[in-house]
C-alpha cells in the first residue's frame, strides 16, 4: 500500500510539473468544461420560462432554479469525473510512444490515473472561484446539505473511477485499430445522452429514460448529481452505489481481458 | 569474391546453454501488413476487399548469451535487430519460438523481469520531455523501488561518468541530442539492470560523444558484470565493445562468433599501405599483391593474411619504401561484403 501511495505521490508531482508547463492549454481545457452544461442550462431555462411553469416528467418537476442546480452540480461533477485517455492512448499506440511505459515494472494506467487526478486538482483550484460566481449569479435551487449530499461524495468517487476504467478499456481497442477516434466519438455521444449531460434523464422520452438507467453511463454521470440534489431516495442511493460497484467490477474485468489480449497485438511502431 | 566466403548458413554453436543468461530458440516474428497499390481506384477497392501481406521480420533465430558478455547484434536496416530486441524486452510477442532472459519469458512482462532489464533506443525518447531529467529519475527511484542510499550512490556515479553536471535540472526538450542520450542512459541504468539492450545508442551524436558513451557502456559492463546486447551501425562501437557478434540479415541468423574470426573468414587478407620514393617503384608493387589503389607515390596492396610477413619482407628488401603499414580490412567492408554476398547468394533469404 505504501508503495502505491508513493507511486501516486511522485506521479502527481510530475503531473503538476507538466501542467505548469502548459498553463494556458490547461486553462482552455478547464473552461471548455463550462460550455456544454451552460448551453444545456440556457436551453432548459428558456423552455421552463416559455412554459411559464415547471417542466414535469412523472413524479419529477424541474423549475428554472432546479435546472440551474442540476447543470451547475453536473458541471462540477463532470469536471471531477472526466477522462480523456481514449484519445491519448490511441496516439501513443499509433506512434509507438507507449513502449517506454510498457518497459516499466508498473502498469501504464497508474501514471495516467495520477495525471488525471493532478489535472483535476489543479484545474479545480482555478475553477473554484468561477463556480462560486456562477452559483451566486444563477440562483440554483439547492437543497439544504444533508445525508444526500454526504452520500453523493462516495458516489462521485465511484463514478470517477468507473468512468476512468471504462474509458481505459475503450482506449485499449487502439491495440487492434489505431484509428479509434470514430469509436470514441460514438462513445461520447452515448455518454452525453445516457449520462444526463444534455438533459436530466427524467425528462427524456420514457423508453430512453428506462434504458439509460440500465447502462453504466447514468451511474458515471447523473446518478451522483441527482443524489446530491436529493432527487433519489436513500434506498435508491444505496442500491445505485451497489450498482456502481458492479459496473466498476465489470469494467475492471473487461479492461483486463482487453488489455491481456491487446498488448499481444502491440507492434511497437518505430519504438 | 564469393569464393572467399564461409558457409553462411553455418554459425558457431555455443555450448553451455545451461549457464546462458539469454537463451533464444527458433524465435520468429511475422507482421501482417495491409497493402494496396497507389491510386483512387485501389483505395476504393481496399474499402471492401483488404489484402494483407505477411512480413517475416525475424525467422528462426537461435543464439545464447552468457552472463557478462557484450554481444554486437549486427545487420542492415530491416534485418530484424530491433524486432528481436523488442521481443527480448517484452514489448512484442513472438509469432513462434521461445526466449528466456534470466529465466523469465520476456513477453509475460513480469514485474521482477522488468526491474532487471533496460532497453535504450537511440532514436526514441523515453524520458518525459516536459520536465527535467531529474524528475524522471525520481519517478524511476519510486517505481523501481531503489533504496535512497543506493539511488544517491548510483546517481552520483552516473553524473560523474557521463558528465551530466547541470543537465539534470533542464527540461529534456531543451537538451541537445547528445545531452539527451546521456540522460537516457542514466535513466536506464539507475536501477542497475542485469541485462541491457542497447539499440543504436550512439545514433546521431557527434564523434566525441560516441566515444564517451562507448567507454561508459564498457565500464558499466566491467563494474557491474551486466550482460549487454548492442546494435549499432557504427562499427567503431562494435569493435570497441564486442568480442563476439551475432549477424542477422532478412530476419535470419548469418553468423554467431568472434568478430575477428568473422573478418578472417570473410576477408582473409590484410591491406599493406605504402609510401615509396619513386613512381616506377609504385608501379612495380602489383607484383607483390592485388593493388587496391595507386596514387602517385602512395599505394595500397591486398595480400593473403598468411603470406603477409613474407611479402612485407620482400617489399622492404626490394622496393625503396619511405613508409609501410599493415592493416586489417575495415570491419565495415567485411560486414558489407557479408550482406552483399548473402543477397546475391540467396542463402539467407526467406
Amino acid at each position: 500500500m505504501r508503495y502505491w501511495l508513493e507511486v501516486y505521490r511522485i506521479n502527481l508531482r510530475v503531473a503538476w510539473a507538466m501542467l505548469m508547463q502548459y498553463r494556458f492549454a490547461v486553462l482552455i481545457w478547464a473552461v471548455w468544461g463550462f460550455v456544454g452544461p451552460l448551453v444545456s442550462l440556457a436551453v432548459w431555462s428558456a423552455a421552463a420560462q416559455a412554459r411559464g411553469s415547471d417542466v414535469a416528467a412523472g413524479a419529477q418537476t424541474f423549475s428554472r432554479g432546479d435546472f440551474a442546480a442540476y447543470f451547475l452540480v453536473y458541471m462540477i461533477f463532470s469536471h471531477l469525473t472526466m477522462s480523456w485517455d481514449a484519445f491519448e492512448f490511441a496516439y501513443r499506440v499509433r506512434t509507438g510512444s507507449l513502449s517506454p511505459q510498457l518497459l516499466r515494472p508498473i502498469h501504464p494506467i497508474h501514471a495516467d490515473a495520477s495525471y488525471n487526478i493532478g489535472f483535476k486538482v489543479i484545474t479545480s483550484i482555478v475553477l473554484l472561484p468561477v463556480w462560486v460566481v456562477l452559483f451566486l449569479v444563477l440562483h440554483p435551487a439547492m437543497p439544504a446539505p444533508g445525508i444526500h449530499l454526504a452520500l453523493s461524495v462516495p458516489a462521485l468517487v465511484l463514478a470517477a473511477v468507473t468512468r476512468y476504467v471504462w474509458q481505459y478499456a475503450l482506449a485499449t481497442i487502439a491495440f487492434w485499430t489505431t484509428r479509434v477516434d470514430a469509436i470514441n466519438q460514438f462513445y461520447f455521444v452515448l455518454d452525453s445522452f445516457l449520462a444526463g449531460r444534455i438533459a436530466p434523464i427524467a425528462l427524456m422520452p420514457g423508453a430512453i429514460a428506462v434504458i439509460a438507467r440500465f447502462t453504466p453511463f447514468w451511474y458515471m454521470g447523473a446518478f451522483p448529481v441527482e443524489l446530491a440534489l436529493g432527487r433519489l431516495s436513500i434506498d435508491r442511493a444505496l442500491s445505485g452505489m451497489a450498482l456502481q460497484a458492479v459496473w466498476l467490477i465489470i469494467g475492471v474485468i473487461v479492461f483486463r481481458l482487453i488489455w491481456a489480449s491487446g498488448v499481444k497485438q502491440y507492434s511497437a511502431v518505430g519504438a | 569474391m564469393n569464393s572467399t566466403l564461409p558457409s553462411l548458413a553455418a554459425h558457431e554453436t555455443r555450448a553451455d546453454h545451461a549457464s546462458a543468461i539469454v537463451h533464444i530458440h527458433a524465435l520468429s516474428k511475422t507482421y501482417r501488413v495491409h497493402e494496396r497499390p497507389a491510386g483512387l481506384g485501389a483505395s476504393l477497392v481496399s474499402l471492401v476487399r483488404r489484402t494483407f501481406k505477411e512480413v517475416r521480420a525475424v525467422s528462426d533465430v537461435t543464439f545464447d548469451i552468457q552472463p557478462g558478455e557484450i554481444v554486437g547484434f549486427l545487420g542492415p536496416n530491416g534485418a530484424g535487430k530491433t524486432t528481436t530486441l523488442k521481443m527480448l524486452a517484452g514489448l512484442l510477442h513472438p509469432t513462434s519460438g521461445d526466449a528466456t532472459v534470466m529465466g523469465f519469458s520476456p513477453w509475460r512482462r513480469e514485474t521482477d523481469y522488468l526491474r532487471s532489464i533496460s532497453l535504450v533506443m537511440g532514436n526514441r525518447n523515453q524520458l518525459n520531455w516536459d520536465i527535467p531529467a531529474m524528475d524522471s529519475f525520481l519517478v524511476n527511484q519510486v517505481i523501481y523501488q531503489i533504496p535512497k542510499r543506493e539511488f544517491r550512490e548510483t546517481l552520483d556515479e552516473l553524473v560523474e561518468l557521463l558528465d551530466l553536471g547541470d543537465l539534470l535540472t533542464k527540461p529534456v526538450r531543451g537538451l541537445s541530442l547528445g545531452e539527451r542520450m546521456k540522460c537516457e542512459l542514466a535513466a536506464a541504468l539507475l536501477h542497475r539492470p542485469k541485462v541491457l539492450f542497447l539499440d543504436e545508442p550512439t545514433l546521431g551524436v557527434d564523434v566525441t560523444m560516441q566515444g564517451r558513451i562507448r567507454r561508459f557502456v564498457g565500464d558499466y559492463n566491467r563494474r557491474t558484470g551486466a550482460t549487454v546486447l548492442l546494435t549499432s551501425h557504427y562499427m567503431a562501437d562494435v569493435t570497441a565493445l564486442c568480442k563476439r557478434v551475432v549477424v542477422i540479415h532478412r530476419g535470419r541468423l548469418l553468423y554467431d562468433g568472434d568478430l575477428e574470426a568473422l573478418a578472417d573468414r570473410i576477408m582473409p587478407f590484410k591491406v599493406i599501405r605504402l609510401d615509396v620514393q619513386e613512381q616506377a617503384a609504385a608501379e612495380r608493387l602489383a607484383l607483390y599483391g592485388e593493388a587496391v589503389e595507386v596514387t602517385g607515390l602512395k599505394a595500397s596492396l591486398r595480400v593473403p593474411r598468411a603470406d603477409t610477413p613474407a611479402i612485407v619482407g620482400r617489399i622492404l628488401a626490394e622496393v625503396p619504401v619511405l613508409d609501410l603499414t599493415v592493416e586489417d580490412p575495415p570491419i565495415e567492408d567485411v560486414i558489407d561484403l557479408l550482406f552483399n554476398a548473402t543477397d546475391s547468394d540467396g542463402s539467407a533469404q526467406s
